[in-house]
């Protein structure tokens, strides 16, 4: 069994610690680009939405490489996500390509002994016992929270900065040595030096830089290729960007649904504007805005796939908490046709016009 | 004191001269004709020859090709076109609320509130109801561009077209003909539907106030114009340099830069006798695979674009840097 997994921002380094420390062998696909999605395109539904095509690609050049085995986290039905696995599962059957497929669904959805079943599958031909395996679950999750930790501060710290392209050098440095690393206790030890390392860089307190939030859909906001690197291009300009969903987010809500006690602070905020759960992460997305302009940001960027149900609703309602708050609020839909050259006049425009704004009361009291 | 503005656009390259009291000087229109070093360099040899010895204060470029027409020309400030729209139309009229701007490939609505930006908007996935759609119908039904919009005018009846989609506006534009009505008619219902079109789609969700302004290359068609106020409910004006706005912007945008900066980067109109030359290549240095485009003047680098690591641009920054 060689395992695989698509893409999702720096998920790959908990996966590959996971797999790892577990022993058991694997194949990390490359990391999306334009050729992933060129293959992912052409064994989908044109309509699909754009991170479908991408977990194709993914897939696709994985089992090239000699993968059989992919792994996907599903959740049975938010929104189209809850297909993709059955569906990727046939399209890669009628494409000639034979893999199985490993879906972690929530216990509440499958049942705990169906998802323990599932999770044997994997674990079954690791050598390690059941108390070293636990142990590894343990530092994959610790790493994943770690390089979510470092990229958040990275993108706070960028517009604090004494030397500009401090923060963006080290999170890159970061990804570029931890992916070498080869055992999950090393990795750890190395994440936590660059942590320390963001923590300790000079940075001058007096400034106040534009502070953007980076709010949507969550496969789109975490995975930068089908941004275009947005969070990079904001440390570019020197903009602090805070995005609230995250891979350890998500492991973190979704264990505490059944509690009912997940994301409280977002499911406050968004109250006024959707109360209730739609699908996706429309709620989120909401209630995200509505923190960002509690918090003090300058605007929000919301960034969807094309053809996302629950974003677009979001998109309709983010133009009333606009209006309501005087807050800045841009979307963005990507898809596989998005033209950088207009992505980027886009990002650079908001930014001018926060700026500008800012300028402007500043000039008027 | 003057002061150079360059727009690079999909369709067209603006230059323009303005002076201190942002009097036009001169301006120039060119077809970039997916050649942009080759118009910026055009339209520099007509300014070089007319203008010889006139001191530049400030060079700023805008436009989907401002970053290319910037490393050409040396210069001060390289801005959106939004901004640039912005800056243009508030500096005519402090009392603009809102941009309707219409170019070649792009259509944008910008809103205003207290002389800044508020909101801005640009269409996504589609061009129908741009400005190389009406160039490409009017060759169709061979009226020169320039009547197009009096055509429109003469009509007294519109027809209702499928305005959605340029592929199918086009057949069903095709199909009306077949069924005899006069061209006129057909124009107008053209008009009518880009307009909606604008409407339903780029301005959807915004507040479009008085005053507004008709920008970009398509507001010289009156045709359109009309047909925003029909559907509007009121006048909208078209500025005198309603297609040099951007290129204005960005003129204004570099004035102010260079008077934080004190001087300017701008290398000088003869650069029109310089060899410019675009290579582009395809980096393998990891899996990004970035298609990095280098320009090159007189055998020198003088800009590299697209490396998203700044393997290249970087390197060309630092050489920069210990030559100063």
């Amino acid at each position: 069994m060689k395992v695989t997994f698509p893409h999702m921002g720096n998920i790959y380094l908990a996966a590959k610690a996971l797999f790892d420390g577990l022993e058991v062998e694997y194949v990390i696909p490359p990391y999306n680009s334009k050729s992933a999605l060129e293959i992912g395109s052409l064994h989908s539904p044109e309509e699909m939405c754009l991170p479908f095509k991408l977990m194709m690609g993914n897939y696709i050049q994985a089992l090239n490489q000699g993968a059989d085995t992919i792994i996907i986290v599903g959740s049975c039905g938010p929104c189209r996500f809850g297909e993709y696995a059955e569906l990727q599962m046939k399209l890669l059957n009628k494409a000639g390509f034979h893999a199985d497929f490993i879906a972690i669904d929530a216990p509440s959805d499958i049942g705990i002994k169906e998802l323990f079943r599932r999770l044997n599958i994997l674990t079954k031909n690791s050598s390690k016992n059941k108390f070293e395996k636990i142990q590894v679950l343990y530092d994959a999750i610790k790493i994943m929270n770690l390089i979510d930790e470092i990229e958040e501060l990275a993108h706070k710290y960028t517009g604090y900065e004494r030397n500009k392209g401090t923060c963006k050098t080290i999170l890159n440095n970061c990804k570029a040595e931890a992916i070498k690393c080869n055992n999950p206790k090393e990795m750890i030890q190395l994440l936590k030096s660059y942590k320390a390392k963001l923590n300790h860089i000079a940075i001058d307190i007096n400034k106040d830089p534009l502070k953007i939030a980076i709010i949507g859909e969550i496969y789109t906001v975490i995975e930068p290729f089908t941004n275009l690197y947005i969070e990079e291009k904001l440390m570019d300009y020197e903009v602090s960007t805070k995005r609230s969903l995250s891979p350890s987010w998500w492991v973190k809500n979704t264990a505490l649904v059944p509690l009912k006690i997940n994301s409280l602070d977002i499911r406050k905020a968004s109250k006024r504007y959707l109360p209730l759960y739609i699908g996706g992460h429309a709620r989120e997305c909401i209630g995200e805005a509505v923190m960002a302009l509690e918090d003090g940001f300058d605007g929000a960027i919301q960034i969807f796939p094309m053809g996302c149900m629950p974003e677009i609703v979001s998109k309709s309602i983010l133009p009333t908490i606009s209006k309501d708050h005087d807050f800045p609020i841009m979307s963005l839909v990507v898809d596989e046709m998005t033209s950088e050259a207009g992505f980027v006049t886009r990002i650079e425009a908001f930014v001018d016009l926060i700026e500008r704004r800012r300028e402007n009361e500043l000039s008027r009291h | 004191m003057n002061y150079l503005g360059i727009d690079v656009g999909s369709v067209s390259t603006d230059l323009i001269i303005i002076d201190d009291n942002m009097k036009v000087i001169e301006k120039l229109y060119l077809k970039t004709k997916g050649k942009p070093i080759n118009a910026v360099q055009q339209g520099l040899k007509i300014l070089k020859n007319k203008y010889d010895g006139i001191e530049i204060k400030a060079a700023g470029t805008t436009g989907s090709g401002r970053n290319i027409a910037s490393t050409l020309i040396g210069a001060d400030a390289v801005k959106n076109e939004i901004t640039a729209h912005a800056i243009a139309a508030l500096q005519f009229d402090k009392n603009v609320r809102t941009i309707i701007e219409i170019g070649g490939q792009d259509s944008k609505i910008i809103t205003m509130k207290n002389g800044v930006v508020s909101d801005f908007a640009m269409n996504t996935v589609c061009a129908a109801g741009t400005g190389s759609f009406l160039d490409r119908q009017a060759e169709r039904l061979c009226i020169p561009i320039e009547e197009f919009g009096d055509y429109a005018l003469k009509a007294t009846n519109s027809i209702r077209i499928a305005g959605r989609c340029a592929v199918f506006a086009e057949s069903d534009m095709i199909h009306k003909q077949q069924l005899g009505y006069n061209e006129s008619e057909i124009i107008k219902g053209l008009c009518d539907a880009l307009v909606r079109n604008y409407l339903t789609n780029v301005g959807k969700g915004k507040e479009i106030v008085q005053k507004v302004f008709f920008q970009g290359g398509v507001a010289a068609n009156k045709g359109m114009k009309a047909a925003f106020e029909n559907a509007l409910g009121f006048e909208i004006v078209v500025p005198e340099h309603y297609n040099m706005m951007g290129a204005i912007g960005a003129a204004l945008i570099a004035k102010s830069a260079v008077k934080k900066s004190g001087s300017t980067k701008f290398k000088g109109f003869d650069l029109a006798n310089s060899l410019f030359e675009s290579k582009s290549f395809e980096c393998e240095g990891c899996s990004n695979k970035c298609e990095v485009v280098r320009i090159i003047e007189n055998e020198a680098a003088i800009g590299c674009f697209g490396d998203r690591c700044g393997k290249y641009s970087n390197a060309l920054q630092v050489s920069e840097n210990l030559l100063v």
